[in-house]
């Protein structure tokens, strides 16, 4: 595939891209939808514009006035806020946000102390499969747990997935219930100074946590695979730090140095002798019950960025929109189907408006079945409002 | 509110009305008192409350006791005896719906001395905060401690009725209610089913079985449905309290008596600072007064011209706190950033949130610097390496740091002892200590208090207390009273 993008030409394309590719209809409407009560026209947007120049509190009525300035501003980034009693141009100092979508933002930046094939903004197929763990476990839970319906994943552009919640709840849900939800998914706790960053305790398993736990066993012999996590002697002296009875740990330094680098087979036999040492040893278990358990979540559990979550007028990157340093396009994707997903196969902005580009005739696919993706969410998302309505309007009759 | 202060009393309530209002031990507040007080009682009743709220806060803070643990509320118990307090200590120790004389004054004290404190404490959010806070703690307190006729009694005078799922219904999810919900014995109990953000708590610390945007919770567990109800309400009623205030305000006995309470109270938040703390004493500074959190943030600054958001704004507003001026702070956070970046996305990316800080950007608010608990409590993730050192290293590194900083052997178990066992703040007491050579056990609650403190010490304003009483120190000790300036590191100089 071609590799060489040209930043340069990005204010050339965008407007092409916006107009011919963009899927400005139902990105409407999906925004709109998300309004209700208030029009579209209180939500915010803002621009990042060719020379870093930031705009915010940019809003649209329609899609031609979207159109437009989408045509006049040419925005090399665009982002979504939140919807306030007014227009947001109007009156800052008295905006009360009224609504905003539950979101959530993973990067893979934040696994950078676990990964070993990339750093910072580096990412590849191997840990892309972080982010198709993470998807699972959150839309799960926010499905199950939480009774969501209307959840999008979006790619990021880079390096990371974000997820919006549009149900009605959610959209209204104050921040202490962000925050509480954001609590309840997050299990790896600490900064750098921390080498063990979960802590599950010695009573029963939340259900909720024996579920992800259930999910993350489907690839953590692949993704130890991939990473060979405990494979080289620096790798293993981490794991070694996350194992709190000394006793234990100086068993499995010994017996793991001296096997072959293989990081499953080294795996295999910490956990035998971890095994081994719970059965012999009775009363090490209040310190390590759920060891086992709590390495995997801190291999390969979810690393949500909180305060994304918890706050109400964080902007978040648009569905569609381009990543400027990739060209990539911030497509749409099913959380099932995460996992099929190549990242050299996500379409960008330069493959896209390039007929003899060699991925042109794919990427176009892609970005065409990422759009109907896109439609069937907000399709799903308009039935349930017109529902919500029909049934507050009857309840009201009812008094 | 309607209270109406006299300088005698006019009419005493009757036994037979305070019965009506006041039926239990443990109340909502909905209703505010509507008889009038003579002003000796309602200053009485004012400190009254007050003394019980402060009694929780040392409870957990100072005393560093787990809050509701049994340990935290003998504690509070014994503290409101011993204080003369017994009429609190007997709403809190067991909540029911007595008739006799001396409970249904209890209550009525309980009930003024809460409407009196939403006066004093409507002011600024951060009292209300507060506020609120040890409000719910008492509230808790008390259901907790009810026997279950009481708790039966009350739900029936507050109208509370909740229905509870069926045995089927239950049995289909009693695998999860087993692992998910915190209580002994789940198969006995009855459960109700409530929409998962009326048990925000549970939730958060997944104590609860949640399952299509419901929470299965058993009775116990209303305590979570009800506190966060009473909440919602405190809340509201500080605001609505805040608009009346003009108008309670004009009695000018009151106004004095009510910004005193909150003043013996709130202390400094920091936010104003006169002196000037020039940038270039920030390294040795950092060394001699500041908190270890702050000091862990510097060092990695300098270290690595880089920290992530949360540390940028926990020790930017630190900084400010001391005396540290927008413009040094500036220039300060350039130099480190710009060693790794280009000015230009220095300018653009970070700039804004510095002059955010000192409130030149955006809702242009002056911020406060954090205070303890709100550094403790803050979230720390992957890359971040702000937060309270005590809470959020593991021991084994926090030691080696504290070897680092020259800590000696005693000092430094004792510190990492009390960090292991959460006792946070009292840890960082004695690292003060330890790093002053002194004794005093301060009460640790903000990281510019604690550089204050270092700084009286440092500056000789405050007696010196040198630990070990050596010969040689006692010397140099009357020495040092003489002295202007005194340097901190020649008094460890001198103890060697
Ligand atoms: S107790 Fe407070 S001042 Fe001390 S290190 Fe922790 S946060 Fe800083
Ligand atoms: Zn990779």
């Amino acid at each position: 595939m071609v590799a060489h993008y040209d930043e340069n030409l990005l204010s050339d394309m965008l407007p092409v891209y916006y107009t011919r590719l963009f899927p400005q209809n139902i990105f409407c409407r999906w925004l709109a939808c998300g309004n209700s009560p208030q029009p579209l026209s209180n939500r915010e947007l803002s621009f990042t514009l060719a020379d870093d120049v930031y705009i915010r509190y940019l809003s649209i009525s329609n899609q031609k006035e979207f159109q437009a300035l989408l045509q006049k501003k040419c925005p090399y980034k665009l982002d979504i806020g939140a919807v306030y009693n007014n227009k947001p141009s109007i009156s800052r100092h008295d905006a009360v946000v009224l609504a905003r979508e539950l979101v959530f933002d993973i990067d893979l930046t934040d696994y950078d102390e676990v990964r070993t094939c990339c750093q910072e903004a580096k990412v590849c197929d191997k840990c892309w499969k972080f982010m198709v763990i993470a998807c699972e476990i959150i839309h799960t839970s926010l499905k199950d747990d939480f009774g969501f319906q209307n959840i999008l994943w979006v790619f990021s552009g880079r390096r990371g997935i974000h997820c919006w919640v549009s149900d009605f709840e959610a959209r209204t849900l104050d921040s202490p219930g962000r925050g509480a939800i954001a609590d309840y998914l997050c299990l790896i706790i600490g900064g750098d100074n921390q080498n063990k960053k979960v802590h599950l305790g010695v009573d029963n398993l939340h259900s909720s946590i024996r579920r992800s736990i259930g999910i993350i066993d489907k690839y953590f012999d692949e993704v130890m695979l991939d990473q060979e996590f405990i494979g080289t002697p620096e790798r293993l002296q981490k794991l070694l730090k996350m194992i709190p009875d000394e006793t234990l740990r100086d068993i499995v330094e010994n017996n793991l140095t001296k096997m072959p680098q293989s990081s499953l087979e080294r795996w295999k036999s910490f956990v035998n002798i971890y095994d081994t040492y719970l059965r012999e040893n009775g009363n090490a278990i209040r310190k390590i019950k759920y060891l086992l358990e709590e390495i995997k979540i801190q291999y390969c559990y979810p690393r949500l960025d909180v305060n994304v979550t918890k706050g109400f007028n964080h902007l978040l990157k648009s569905p569609f929109s381009i990543h400027p340093k990739t060209g990539k396009v911030s497509v749409v994707f099913k959380p099932n189907n995460a996992r099929n997903m190549k990242l050299d196969e996500i379409p960008t902005i330069y493959t896209l408006l390039d007929d003899s580009s060699p991925d042109n005739v794919q990427h176009q696919n892609n970005m065409r079945s990422a759009v109907k993706i896109f439609q069937e969410v907000v399709f799903s998302l308009e039935k349930a409002e017109a529902m919500r309505r029909r049934n507050d309007a009857n309840t009201t009759l009812e008094f | 509110m309607d209270l109406k202060i006299k300088r005698k009393s006019t009419r005493t309530a009757h036994s037979s009305n305070l019965l009506e209002n006041y039926p239990h031990d443990l109340q909502m507040y909905k209703v505010p008192p509507i008889e009038n007080i003579r002003l000796h009682e309602f200053e009485t009743l004012a400190l009254e409350r007050l003394t019980l709220l402060r009694c929780l806060a040392t409870a957990t803070t100072l005393k560093g006791l787990r809050i509701y643990s049994n340990e935290w509320r003998e504690f509070v118990l014994n503290e409101l005896r011993s204080q003369g307090l017994k009429y609190y200590a007997n709403l809190c120790d067991i909540s029911g719906f007595g008739t006799s004389e001396a409970d249904l004054q209890a209550r009525r004290k309980d009930h003024i001395g809460h409407f009196i404190l939403r006066l004093a404490y409507c002011r600024t959010e951060e009292l209300r905060r507060w506020f609120v806070a040890r409000e719910l703690e008492l509230f808790k307190l008390r259901f907790m401690t009810m026997k279950s006729e009481a708790v039966v009694e009350f739900f029936k005078i507050n109208k509370l009725c909740y229905t509870n799922i069926s045995e089927e219904e239950k049995n289909e999810i009693i695998g999860c209610l087993r692992e998910s919900t915190m209580h002994q014995k789940v198969d006995s109990l009855k459960f109700y089913k409530v929409k998962f953000y009326e048990v925000l708590d549970l939730v958060k610390s997944r104590k609860v079985y949640i399952q299509g945007g419901y929470a299965y919770i058993p009775d116990k567990d209303f305590i979570s449905v009800l506190s966060a109800q009473y909440r919602i309400h405190l809340k509201q009623s500080l605001v609505v309290a805040c608009h009346h205030l003009g108008e309670i305000e004009q009695d000018e006995r009151l106004v004095g008596l009510l910004k005193g309470l909150h003043q013996s109270y709130s202390g400094d938040d920091y936010s104003d600072t006169k002196v000037v703390v020039p940038i270039e004493t920030l390294d040795s500074l950092s060394v001699k007064s500041f908190p270890l959190c702050m000091r862990q943030l510097h060092e990695q600054l300098r270290l690595s011209h880089h920290l992530k958001h949360g540390g940028r704004l926990q020790y930017g507003l630190f900084l400010k706190g001391i005396g540290v001026t927008l413009e040094d702070s500036l220039r300060f956070w350039r130099d480190e950033f710009t060693k790794i970046m280009d000015l230009d996305k220095f300018e653009k990316q970070y700039a804004y949130n510095i002059r955010y800080n000192y409130g030149k950007e955006g809702s242009k608010k002056n911020y406060s610097p954090f205070n303890c608990l709100k550094i403790i409590n803050n979230n720390v993730g992957p890359g971040d390496c702000h937060g309270c050192p005590y809470r959020h290293c593991d021991p084994s590194n926090l030691k080696n740091r504290l070897k680092g900083y020259g800590i000696e052997h005693q000092a430094l178990h004792d510190i990492v002892d009390m960090a292991k066992r959460g006792h946070f703040q009292i840890a960082c007491s004695k690292y003060f200590d330890a790093a002053h050579n002194t004794e005093l056990g301060l009460g640790i609650n903000h990281p510019n208090q604690y550089f204050e403190e270092s700084q009286k010490i440092l500056k000789g304003e405050n007696k010196v207390e040198i630990k070990k009483e050596t010969k040689q120190t006692t010397i140099k000790k009357e020495q040092s009273k003489q002295m202007e300036d005194i340097d901190f590191d020649e008094i460890s100089e001198w103890n060697e």
